[in-house]
């Protein structure tokens, strides 16, 4: 008797399946009627989301971020350089997004995935325009007339994010994972060698270091993001790549910790927005954005705890 | 430079045949077949595997087996410099080819013909044995791909270096210039699959640092079915069977 059970079980299991491959938007649709997703979530709820520091060894910063499924590693290492002439007594932050073919069937190799130059774009401009970052903290300026030669030296910050596992809401866990990676990142100590180059300083040398000792960044109103899909009357938040894949109409909205609108992205798609339904969406990211605030205040603090 | 100290320790603490510590984890890539990191002290790789799935190729369908594809690439900031082209360069299409012949020799692919098997091997921190981690890890990703396979392919290197063979050198030990021997084996055939040497090193000395990488495989191998068993097991509880 217990295996017939079983064996009906099993049968409506597949039937359900099959079903969800057949029909995807019906399959949705169905749940979202009950204001509830097939992962159990509520519609404005977002996956379970994780923050580590630390993640990679060889970095100066680093950070790997889970968001559901989708991780992101971010790791940041620091290059001396020569400003532009237009800002010399600047820094800069170069930010490259990459999806390896490790992070989804849809990632082949050879040709870059598309949404790779897109995010990084997306990730560029929202920093720069959050302006988390004071550049002119990553100049190098030495206090003598020795130093006179390496006046115009500043550091960039070359950051590397890597999609290890891509399920949806790229930009969003990119951009956590790209600020969690910035305040974890401690600007080295660097001194000039006889040769007139930049070296790193090790606590044995008798150099005098041109900049401070190691220190961190000072970031300011940081920027945190919500992707929505709008569908019908339905507005989700932080959607799978199975969401994104079957309902095409995304909101992505940045906002910072002091509340205010960074950029708001929706790259067309079926569904026209209505001002309520951005309204909404808004809202729903500021719920977000404090959320995210306490997971990497929390983080960091537990950092500390460690060192 | 003194790579082994008179009280007979390594730069990093280690004795002559003592191995880094590992670590495994399966199933970390929610969206591939198969997949798995593996870590043997600070050198990390995650490897995913795609397939059996439709030749993407036509021209490249083979009738009687499985096409087997490989690429291994390195993260920007997997080594101390920040590397600037980190993919398509020879190292990386010598050691892709490497792995791909290795696994080729253990995946049953005449049980699987006219379709393609891809493995992706991506490493996130460098510090020596990187080909090693590399074939431990995607012998993990397609064990939980559940491709079938002769038997399990363990990777690990030895060196010779201030007349003592050193077992899974490190960055430090490698750069050295000394001999390096990466060899790969299937641990209960009992088979090399894989054997590559850098630098001059005599027959009979050869054979000892051979016989040291064999015992670092025999030893991966037991802690790689250490894992899978216990994987196995996690999967079992949660299908409540």
């Amino acid at each position: 008797m217990g295996l017939s059970n079983a064996s009906e079980d099993l049968s409506s299991e597949m039937e359900v399946d099959a079903f969800r491959r057949l029909f995807p938007l019906r399959y949705f649709e169905r749940h979202l009627a009950e204001s509830i997703r097939p992962d159990g979530r509520p519609l404005g709820k977002a996956r379970e989301t994780s923050i580590f520091l630390g993640a990679v060894a060889s970095a100066n910063g680093s950070a790997l971020v889970k968001i559901g499924s989708t991780t992101m590693l971010t790791a940041i290492k620091m290059e001396v350089m020569t400003p532009s002439l237009e800002s010399p007594d600047e820094g800069c932050l170069a930010i490259d997004f990459h999806m390896p073919p490790i992070c989804s069937p849809i990632v082949r190799p050879g040709r870059p995935a598309e949404a790779s130059p897109v995010v990084s774009k997306q990730l560029s401009d929202t920093i720069s325009s959050s302006r988390m970052i004071d550049l002119k903290e990553l100049s190098l300026v030495g206090g003598k007339a020795a130093w006179m030669a390496y006046l115009n030296a500043a550091f960039s910050i070359m950051q590397d994010i890597y999609c290890l596992d891509a399920d949806g809401a790229l930009f969003d866990a990119a951009l956590i994972s790209a600020v969690a990676a910035l305040s974890h990142l401690q600007i080295p100590a660097v001194a000039m060698n006889d040769d007139g180059k930049i070296v790193l300083v090790s606590g044995e040398d008798g150099q005098k270091p041109v900049n401070k000792e190691k220190r961190k960044l000072t970031l300011r109103s940081i920027p945190f993001s919500l992707t929505c899909i709008l569908h019908k009357n339905y507005i989700l938040a932080d959607p799978t790549a199975e969401e994104e894949s079957i309902m095409e109409t995304h909101v992505t909205i940045v906002l910072d910790t002091s509340g205010q609108l960074i950029s708001l992205y929706k790259p067309g798609g079926p569904a026209l927005a209505y001002t309520s339904a951005i309204q909404d969406c808004v809202g729903l990211t500021g719920q977000r954005v404090k959320e995210l605030k306490s997971y990497l205040d929390k983080e960091n603090s537990a950092m500390e705890v460690v060192v | 430079m003194e790579y082994v100290s008179p009280e007979g320790l390594r730069l990093d603490g280690r004795r002559p045949m003592e191995m880094r510590q590992i670590r495994a984890e399966i199933g970390a890539v929610s969206k591939a077949d198969g997949s798995a990191i593996f870590e043997m002290g600070n050198t990390k790789v995650i490897a995913a595997v795609y397939g059996p799935r439709e030749v993407q190729n036509r021209n490249q369908q083979i009738s009687s087996h499985a096409l087997v594809r490989c690429e291994y690439s390195m993260a920007n900031f997997s080594t101390g410099d920040r590397m600037r082209k980190p993919k398509g360069d020879r190292r990386s299409t010598e050691i892709s080819l490497v792995i791909r012949q290795t696994m080729e020799a253990c995946i049953l692919t005449h049980l699987l013909p006219r379709s393609q098997i891809d493995i992706y091997v991506q490493v996130l921190q460098a510090d020596g044995g990187t080909r090693s981690a590399c074939i431990n890890a995607a012998t993990l990703a397609l064990a939980d791909a559940g491709i079938p396979m002769r038997d399990l392919v363990t990777s690990c290197s030895a060196g010779y270096l201030n007349s003592t063979p050193l077992l899974d050198l490190n960055y430090v030990e490698d750069s050295a210039g000394g001999p390096d021997v990466t060899l790969g084996i299937l641990p209960k055939l009992d088979k090399v699959t894989l054997l590559q040497m850098d630098s001059k090193l005599p027959i009979d000395i050869l054979e000892n640092v051979m016989q040291l990488a064999i015992e670092g495989c025999k030893a991966i191998a037991n802690y790689i079915r250490e894992v899978l068993l216990e994987n196995t097991k996690q999967l079992e509880y949660r299908r409540g069977v």
